[in-house]
């Protein structure tokens, strides 16, 4: 990949048979896109799939996660059910989990993809390669199993294991390659102090961060403490996969993988794609996805296009991954969490629509989790302290179990949700 | 080395292709499937100065090809072995080979062809034999290889090969796709249409599917070759019968 011998033209020609073929498929195989190209037609008097530059793209509508949720479950698929050969669920942004189709290409393109990102991180067969994510993120478990798998490395794959366990076998199988969340590279990093484990006593060499931004200073902490070298992968935790954007071992932004996806940055109020350089959100296509195509996809994240070649050499183009979302979705160690569903979640398990407060919170010593303020009503309330636990309890579990992160509970003045910051209310 | 960019291409009013987009690499088989009435001889047509009413750009090796017509496009190095064959049935086997080298012989090129014509034969020994019979009398596969040899007679960099199968046996579908493997081992890019999408993906490094004028599906050779879809578009079925099975 490094050595890509393709001129740019050769690029940029690649990237267009590949949008062409992406929305002549979208448009023959899946209603929605049927009608939405057909909506365009109708407006411009022109047929939207005869795009001569991938520039006009930006004529076409977006997609958002809300869609996922209305054509719940194989709306949008492009292929007919027997094509399919994954069928995997994440926590959606709606009442609905998303589902999410593969065909047999489609793994194929994973495997391709992460191999690729992991070894622009400089992973190769020599190297033990540990997964660890929580179970929001076991899609990406597999598909970067499946990529290291490919480079015939040494895969310890995602396994629901208490972090002291993760410990044990980083340290006892040489673990040299740890893929993991920002926040759980922290409390590992944590717990590998307090259990007493000298870092130089383990073979871990690096850690390929993914899921959420990472501050400057954490990944420097990381370095300082463990000896390691970050890496972070950018990847979308519900559709379509991992590792679209990468870093190669400039470290500065990372690539995207162009030749499968293609990236524009929007303004999110206005919806116009941003001058090169701007900061905006992330909005994405699909170009080699055949299951479920997604054709100006809003990510929710910010982030900014590097105009400037890397001095890697690689073709593709970076990207800086940017804190803060540009929508109310929240991230908890990379699982991707709606508002609406929480409120959904808790309303159904109370029988009422309780007034609500959210927000990700973390304590020194721990992974992220989700603190959920529940304003008391009588209705609620009771003067056994059993019963309230009782029912804190079995919130928790349900929201935990609906949205796949860990979760706190806390039982407030109505009064005191007002200190709260707006956004983080119902 | 053929990099064709949104091609439309019409008959009439009515615009058979519909915006394709397709590159050939230097040293690839590239297979162009689909079911009939797809457009796959119209776009094949159009790279080859057959057609002109096309918009859209065909380079070759960097130059355009607009305005081109067949004799031009042959001495840029593309050469067309076309559906049918059409070789020139009273005239000799030899007689027809000389032909394909028409516009090398302004060139006085005389030397060179004699040496292609001696390598021709030598790819199809079968042609020795019938060098003075009338090419008509020839076997459908035996035309095949005239056709094929008649094409190669201009000294192509690219050919382009338009259902070198149809009609033929299947043991003389082979050995027609062998002999395009080891003329891609000697060099040359072949761009190669098909409706026997298997035998064409199976030599083929790439491969597009062409349907209704658009191509809908692209890929490596070998991950086209096992697919469903492939299949579907090949056959021309409806999408709901293969969506039978797990509903």
């Amino acid at each position: 990949m490094t050595r890509d011998t393709r001129t740019p033209e050769e690029w940029s020609q690649l990237r267009l048979e590949r949008l062409q073929t992406t929305l002549n498929r979208a448009y023959r195989n899946v209603p929605f896109h049927q009608n939405r190209q057909n909506e365009i037609a109708r407006k411009t008097r022109r047929d939207p799939s005869l795009i001569e530059d991938i520039r006009e793209i930006g004529a076409f509508p977006f997609m958002e996660r809300k869609h996922l949720g209305e054509h719940y479950p194989y709306g949008l698929f492009a292929v007919p059910l027997r094509d399919i050969v994954r069928i995997h669920t994440a926590p959606g942004a709606s009442l609905n989990p998303t589902v999410t189709g593969y065909t047999r290409q489609d793994l194929n393109l994973w495997r391709e993809v992460v191999a690729r990102a992991l070894t622009a991180a400089g992973v190769t067969p020599h190297d033990i390669l540990q997964i660890s994510l929580d179970f929001g993120l076991t899609n990406w478990g597999r598909d970067y199993k499946d990529g290291a798998e490919e480079l015939e490395i040494g895969v310890i794959p995602n396994a629901a294991l208490s972090p002291d366990k993760q410990l044990l076998v980083l340290r006892d199988y040489k673990t040299s390659t740890l893929v993991t969340t920002p926040s759980e590279a922290g409390h590992l990093a944590d717990l590998m102090f307090q259990a007493g484990m000298n870092p130089t006593a383990t073979n871990l060499k690096r850690f390929i961060l993914v899921g959420e931004p990472v501050e400057a200073d954490f990944r420097d902490l990381l370095t300082e403490r463990l000896h390691v070298e970050t890496w972070v992968h950018y990847g979308l935790s519900e559709v379509p996969g991992p590792a679209i954007g990468f870093e190669c071992a400039e470290h500065q932004g990372l690539h995207l993988n162009e030749d499968h996806f293609l990236a524009e940055i929007i303004d999110p109020d206005s919806g116009r794609v941003q001058p090169e350089g701007e900061i905006g959100e992330l909005v994405l296509t699909t170009l080699t996805t055949r299951a479920l195509p997604l054709i100006r996809f809003r990510t929710g994240d910010r982030a900014r296009i590097i105009p400037e070649p890397c001095p890697c050499g690689r073709p593709l183009v970076r990207m800086e991954w940017l804190f803060d979302r540009t929508d109310d979705i929240l991230t908890v160690n990379g699982v991707k969490v709606h508002r609406d569903q929480i409120q959904h979640r808790l309303a159904r398990a109370l029988g009422f629509n309780p007034e609500c407060g959210y927000f990700v919170t973390k304590h020194p010593g721990e992974k992220k989790y989700l603190e959920v303020w529940i304003g008391m009503e009588y209705s609620f309330f009771s003067d056994e302290i059993k019963d309230l636990e009782k029912q804190v309890d079995g919130l928790v579990e349900t929201l935990r179990e609906n949205l796949g992160v860990p979760v706190r509970i806390r039982l407030k003045e109505k009064a005191s949700l007002a200190d709260l910051p707006s956004d983080s209310k119902t | 080395m053929l990099r064709i960019k949104n091609l439309r291409c019409y008959y009439g009013r009515i615009m058979a292709i519909k915006g394709v987009s397709l590159s050939v690499m230097e040293g690839e088989i590239i297979s162009l499937i689909g079911a009939n009435g797809a457009g796959k001889s119209t776009l094949l047509e159009a790279a080859c100065g057959l057609l002109s009413s096309w918009k859209g750009d065909i380079d070759f090796q960097g130059n355009s090809l607009k305005g081109c017509d067949g004799p031009a496009i042959v001495r840029k190095g593309i050469s067309l072995v076309p559906e049918g064959r059409l070789i020139f049935p009273p005239m000799s086997v030899t007689d027809n080979l000389k032909l394909g080298a028409y516009t090398r012989y302004r060139k006085r090129q005389h030397a060179e062809i004699a040496r292609d014509l001696e390598m021709v034969i030598d790819l199809f020994p079968i042609l020795r034999e019938r060098a003075d019979q009338p090419a008509g009398t020839l076997s459908g596969g035996e035309q095949q290889m005239l056709a094929i040899g008649r094409a190669l007679m201009a000294r192509p960099r690219l050919l382009a090969l338009d259902e070198p199968s149809m009609g033929l046996a299947p043991l003389m579908v082979e050995k027609i796709l062998d002999t395009l493997q080891l003329l891609k081992k000697e060099g040359l890019t072949i761009l190669l249409v098909e409706q026997n999408a298997q035998a064409a993906l199976k030599i083929a490094d790439r491969g597009y599917v062409l349907e209704t004028g658009k191509i809908v599906l692209q890929g490596k050779a070998s991950d086209l070759l096992s697919d469903v879809e492939v299949k579907r578009a090949y056959l021309g079925k409806d999408y709901e019968e293969f969506y039978e099975g797990r509903d």
